[in-house]
């Protein structure tokens, strides 16, 4: 039985439907990221769970008792959860210390045992010697962590990160990023993380939530995300890909922009037209003809770009349709150069949607 | 908490989305209601009733062929005009100068704009009648002695239209002042830097770039100096009275002599409401153009003009409209409170302590006053700032549609010229059903309406800064909403607060348009007793009483910011 | 609530309906009224007294009995005002008024506001024509609204002798005059003047360039302060107080008549505090406080006994123009808006 269960859940503002009938079950003590472009209704749906919203239509259960449901909620203060928000919101008039230490203050405890678990939080997030500073005197990541550690130690049954990395540097944030999977590994609460950062996503996830238009569209591990996407939307969302739409020409084979392209995974449409999805970097650049009846076709380099570990490419089929690819730096080609592109089957995969 | 819809035993602890804030917001909306359409609905029904109790529209023809209230109108508007101009035409300047250039002794020009402000208008206007009194003036005075002329010569006279628009525009610049001199120090210096690397001059970067950037908080401020005017009382009783003519405030005052014509002055209050709704609507437009004004961001900070050979000048031009505003008559009501004629000249034998005995003990209605006003003054302040912090939670927040509403309510007593509240309160409280005419309470309810606005602009502009995560923050750490408004929010809008409660202080303290009206002998208050002693002439203890006032009140606002009204959380 | 207003103004049609009994037999101050009074410890009192005298009024009784006076001081119009809405509002805060307007008190007493009392010393010593008859108010004090000047600002030798002598060239921009919509002296001033110089006068000094104060209390003042040279009208009695305190002010009774002003007094019908109302009352027309009221306030006095120090002409020697109480009242409305036609205000 799943611990976090969201049946049905549905959110709107006004004629707008932002969450649209929601259905997903989180695993106790599993971190679940819910990925998805801005406006995609990830950011209500963890709203919804934290209590801040009241659902229009559904149900959220914990631990198989409801704490939400149209038109009535727990309160937030009452759900043991917490959160970590896009800006920190941490209090400026209180030091690190009272920030963390605040949530144990609500819960009565006493105050030994507060300076004891506080202190041990601020160890482990590396703030120990930051107790006595006041947030404005933070650097941007300091700050994050402090927020980290106010959440984390109230010890919650359930975690919410919204957009957490969104306005640190990229350095910062990749480092960030990987203390969260750690201290998620130390204390597996069970947690759900929003970001619209597909590599975000990937590192810290246990299971990916892709949500589009306020409904999801896939669920799976990273893995699963990225090789095995079920649709267009995933396969363009999550790391770059080429998409090539065309008829079904039987026998796993897809007719389109003049190639015919036998596809090794995925679902072909039902009504006859198909997506094929195929990563930049599995198609094959070569400026002789392949040894393939199918799955080849000719192009024109339009340019070229060097990017030390490998080259980017963007060539012209005859039909004007463009396809990226990413080779080897040994493969170098000039733009304007006849090239032959291969797409071997076991990487072309159908998307029936 | 009772409030919880819960409702099996397995959705246990599941609110409904009603929850405390929608019976406050009933309450609030109500209050605020009675609060401010009560007394325009009596003022409406009353300037559509004759003597008789019959519906008419008598009044309105009166309203518009009686000449003496059609020139009260005209007057007040033109005099309104004057003191707008005025006001700016000094303000605007003396703000550039206070917070762009290098001015000497910037931060005592700040004080003393503040101390403008919290001038009661009225007392002002008497202490230049001491100044400037065409014969008694000591400004005069000074003019006859230095040039040797003959007694009837004067150099100014307070008791004239221009007289008054001077008066009025001592105490309603700092409005200009200080919204002029806030959008000044939002001009972000690399703004100025990108103007003059292209070439222009600082003269030219003022002109085109600094000027338009602030034009329209100059215009808005200027618009609340118009509104002041002519909605001000006190000054045109004082001054435009012995220089015969009524402008409408004090003509609508008038219709109450005996025999009262409550329906004329009713009739006469609306179209003053009209007029500063309109105003109030040009303001909004002024301040609303925001792609013009709005200045965010920390893009370096206001950089400092250098004066050069014109930083004296600049000073003397200060200087000397500081002394015009607070200087000079605060001398002249300190040396007015130590002799027992002010027309004598100052000397160690003139000096009295007869003024202050005369007021602090034999005059038994100046303890009362003053204890009535300070009950008044500190509990308006407290409730106003309680109201106006829930109000700007629930509004801010948008705790639930339809909560903006609270916030046009809150402001709409801006659009109430004190002395139609005094006649709307007045029609509304005293009858038998609602008999508070002759309480404290209907001072109170008139200084709540009076205020409400002000602390609002103040409380709303500062929580709508404040990010809501940092509320959510702590109620998904397990606090309540009372929890979270008390231990986070309160605390952080704690300057805002004591700021707020402080300008309502004042504000009460130095109201009497509308008090003037709703007071009676036991509930005197400070305002009143100055005017009725200015009535009969008594400026010695008028300048004690003034300048008790005034001690009081800073000290008030000194002891509000040093104690903490809320314990940090 | 809304008939409230239109009893007010419906004054001027109001007739007297009710039958009022005769005087009450008159009371003296007895030890069982000061221990009942002092019992009570306040009396109410509004005055339109200048207030320094009004303050000292109080202080005296208060030494002697024991018996706080709380002053209420406003002009007499607003005195009424302030009365009228207090009663009409059901508040009965006043215990004792006085105003210098007589046509309040016939008001007051028509409205059954009053209560019937007669101090025994002023019941043997009052001219019958100055109280009630039925003994609801009677004269307290009397005044006259007088010309003056500042010695220092005007030669005796240039000084006005007359009402008429105001309206030459040369006093345009040197008189101050009070307002008959605040002062009950000036609107009875006002409306005997009309009455003896016709409008057409007012009409002329309205050109005069009359600097317009409110309280009749305040002319002296200003001469005092030397913002004007000559008032037109002013309390006689404050001008006098004026030149006790050292300042050269100079009365002139203009040879057309000066406007006699009666001062009223009583006691309201429920007061808050009836026993220190009937002392105060009491003690108001004896001769200590109308010595009192004489030498420190200058008014002028109906008891026999008083004697006036200020060395100015008794009453007797000065021609003196009455007014009648009756056609004033009707006159209100008119007075104030000819008024303000001719004086802007």
């Amino acid at each position: 039985m799943a611990f976090l269960e969201l049946a049905n859940l549905t959110k709107r503002y006004g004629a707008a439907v932002v969450v649209n009938g929601v259905n997903l079950a989180i695993d106790q003590g599993k971190l679940v990221c819910l990925l998805g472009p801005s406006g995609c209704g990830k950011t209500t749906t963890l709203r919804l769970i934290a209590g801040f919203a009241v659902p229009d239509g559904g149900e959220i259960r914990v631990g198989s008792r409801v704490i939400s449901k149209a038109g009535a909620a727990k309160p937030p203060e009452r759900r043991n959860m917490s959160m970590i928000f896009q800006s920190y919101a941490l209090w400026p008039h209180m030091t690190v210390f009272e920030n963390v230490a605040y949530g144990l203050r609500l819960r009565r405890l006493a105050e030994a045992d507060i300076t004891k678990q506080v202190g041990a939080i601020l160890d482990v997030t590396k703030l120990g010697a930051l107790a006595q500073r006041y947030p404005g005197e933070l650097s941007g990541g300091q700050q994050q962590r402090v927020s980290l550690a106010r959440a984390l130690v109230v010890k919650p049954q359930i975690l919410l990160l919204d957009e957490p990395l969104s306005n640190l540097d990229a350095n910062l944030r990749e480092e960030i990023r990987f203390e969260i999977r750690s201290l998620h590994d130390q204390y597996r609460y069970t947690t759900v993380y929003v970001t619209h950062d597909q590599t975000e996503a990937m590192t810290t996830a246990d299971v990916i939530v892709v949500m589009n238009q306020g409904a999801i569209d896939q669920i799976g591990s990273p893995e699963d995300i990225y090789k095995r996407p079920l649709s267009e939307f995933v396969a363009r969302f999550i790391g770059g890909t080429n998409i090539f739409r065309g008829a079904n020409a039987g026998n796993d084979h897809v007719s389109a922009d003049g190639v015919v392209l036998q596809c090794g995974s995925g679902e072909f449409g039902p009504s006859g037209e198909t997506a094929v999805s195929i990563r930049h970097h599995d198609v094959k650049l070569s400026e002789t003809q392949p040894d393939f009846t199918s799955n080849v076709a000719s192009a024109m380099v339009e340019r070229q770009i060097y990017l030390g570990s490998h080259r980017d490419y963007l060539v012209r089929l005859q039909t004007g349709a463009t396809v990226r690819v990413v080779s080897d730096v040994a493969v170098d080609i000039p733009a304007g150069r006849q090239v032959w592109l291969y797409f071997p089957p076991e990487h072309c995969r159908a998307l029936a949607r | 908490m009772s409030l919880n819809a819960e409702t099996a035993a397995e959705t246990a602890g599941l609110r409904r989305s009603i929850d405390l804030s929608r019976p406050i917001f009933g309450l609030l909306a109500l209050a605020l209601c009675v609060l401010v359409i009560l007394p325009i609905f009596w003022l409406a029904v009353y300037s559509l009733q004759n003597d008789a109790g019959e519906w008419t529209f008598e009044n309105f023809v009166i309203l518009a062929t009686d000449p003496t209230i059609l020139r009260a109108f005209g007057l007040a508007l033109l005099m309104a005009l004057g003191v707008g101009i005025l006001a700016t035409a000094i303000a605007a300047p003396m703000a550039w100068l206070a917070a762009r250039t290098d001015l000497p002794c910037r931060s005592g020009v700040r004080i003393l704009v503040t101390a403008s402000f919290v001038t009661p208008p009225f007392l002002g206007a008497i202490a230049w009648e001491i100044l400037a009194a065409p014969n008694s003036g000591i400004i005069n005075g000074i003019y006859r002695w230095l040039f040797g002329l003959e007694a009837d010569a004067y150099f100014v006279n307070i008791y004239s239209f221009p007289g008054l628009i001077f008066a009025i525009a001592c105490y309603t610049f700092p409005y200009v002042f200080t919204l002029v001199a806030n959008a000044l120090e939002r001009v972000p210096s690399d703004l100025e830097d990108a103007s003059a690397i292209l070439g222009a001059s600082q003269l030219t970067t003022l002109r085109k770039i600094v000027l338009p950037m602030v034009m329209p908080a100059m215009l808005a401020g200027s618009l609340i100096a118009v509104l002041q005017a002519l909605t001000m009382f006190g000054t045109p009783a004082i001054l435009a009275l012995p220089a015969g003519f009524h402008v409408i405030t004090t003509k609508i005052w008038s219709l109450f002599q005996f025999p009262p014509q409550p329906g004329l002055a009713a009739a006469a209050a609306l179209p003053l409401l009209l007029i500063t709704v309109i105003l109030l609507r040009g303001q909004k437009w002024f301040l609303g153009r925001k792609g013009y004004t709005v200045i965010g961001g920390k893009s370096g900070s206001a950089r400092i003009t250098n004066l050069g050979v014109w930083k004296w000048p600049a000073f003397a031009f200060v200087a000397f409209i500081l002394s015009l505003a607070v200087v000079f008559p605060y001398a002249a009501l300190l040396k007015a409170a130590v002799t027992t004629n002010i027309g004598e000249p100052l000397s160690f034998a003139s000096l009295t302590w007869q003024n202050f005995n005369f007021v602090f003990f034999e005059f038994d209605a100046t303890r009362l006053a003053i204890w009535n006003t300070l009950v008044l003054g500190i509990s308006t302040a407290c409730i106003v700032t309680i109201l106006v912090v829930v109000i700007s939670y629930l509004v801010v927040r948008k705790s639930f549609p339809g909560s903006s509403i609270l916030g046009f309510l809150a402001t709409a007593p801006v659009a109430i010229p004190g002395i139609v509240l005094g006649v709307g309160l007045f029609l509304s409280y005293a009858n038998p059903v609602l008999m508070l005419y002759g309480t404290l309470w209907i001072l109170l309810i008139a200084f709540i309406t009076i205020e409400m606005p002000a602390g609002y602009q103040q409380i709303s502009s500062s929580l709508s800064g404040m990010h809501p995560e940092v509320e959510e923050a702590s109620r998904i750490l397990g606090a309540s909403r009372l929890t979270t408004l008390r231990r986070i929010t309160a605390p952080l809008l704690k300057t805002s607060v004591i700021a707020a409660w402080c300008f309502v202080f004042i504000g009460t303290i130095r109201e009497l348009s509308a008090t003037i009206l709703l007071t009676i002998a036991n509930t005197k208050l400070v305002s009143v007793i100055i005017y009725d002693l200015n009535e009969s002439g008594n400026l010695g203890a008028i300048a004690v009483l003034g300048l008790t006032l005034l001690v009081v009140s800073f000290a008030v606002v000194i002891i509000a910011h040093r104690v903490p009204l809320i314990a940090r959380g | 609530m809304r008939g409230f207003f239109a009893l007010v103004a419906l004054l001027a049609g109001l007739i007297a309906g009710s039958a009022h009994a005769a005087a009450p037999v008159p009371y003296g101050i007895t030890p069982a009224l000061i221990a009942a009074a002092k019992k009570e410890g306040t009396v109410t009192y509004y005055t339109s007294l200048e207030l320094v005298a009004a303050e000292h009024l109080a202080k005296a009784f208060q030494d002697r009995y024991g018996v706080k006076v709380r002053v209420e001081r406003a002009g007499s119009e607003r005195v009424f005002q302030r009365i009228g809405q207090e009663y009409l509002t059901g508040i009965h805060n006043v215990d004792v008024a006085d105003t210098s307007d007589a046509v309040h008190f016939t008001y007051f007493k028509r409205r059954g506001w009053l209560s019937q009392a007669v101090p025994a010393e002023m019941a043997r010593l009052w001219p019958a024509d100055m109280r009630d008859p039925e003994g609801y108010f009677a004269a307290f004090r009397a005044d006259l609204s007088v010309i003056a000047y500042n010695k220092r600002l005007v030669q005796p030798q240039d000084a006005p002798k007359s009402f008429a002598d105001l309206l030459q060239p040369k006093w345009k921009g040197k008189l101050v005059k009070g307002h008959p919509g605040y002062s009950g002296t000036i609107m009875t001033a006002t409306h005997t003047l009309s009455k003896a110089l016709t409008w057409d006068y007012f009409a002329k000094l309205g050109q005069q360039n009359v600097m317009q104060v409110q309280s009749s209390t305040d002319p002296p003042k200003k001469l005092s302060l030397g913002e004007r040279a000559v008032q037109v009208d002013g309390n006689e009695y404050v001008v006098v107080m004026q030149q006790k305190k050292g300042v050269p002010l100079q009365i002139v009774y203009a040879t057309e008549g000066t406007p006699l002003v009666v001062g009223n007094a009583a006691i309201f019908k429920t007061p808050a505090h009836p026993k220190a109302a009937k002392l105060f009352y009491a003690w108001m027309f004896a001769l200590e406080a109308q010595q009192l009221n004489s030498d420190f306030g200058g008014v002028r006095s109906f008891h026999p006994s008083v004697k006036d120090n200020s060395g100015r002409p008794p009453l007797s020697q000065i021609k003196l123009l009455r007014s009648d109480t009756k056609e004033l009242e009707a006159n209100l409305a008119t007075i104030k808006r000819r008024y303000e036609q001719y004086f802007g205000t």
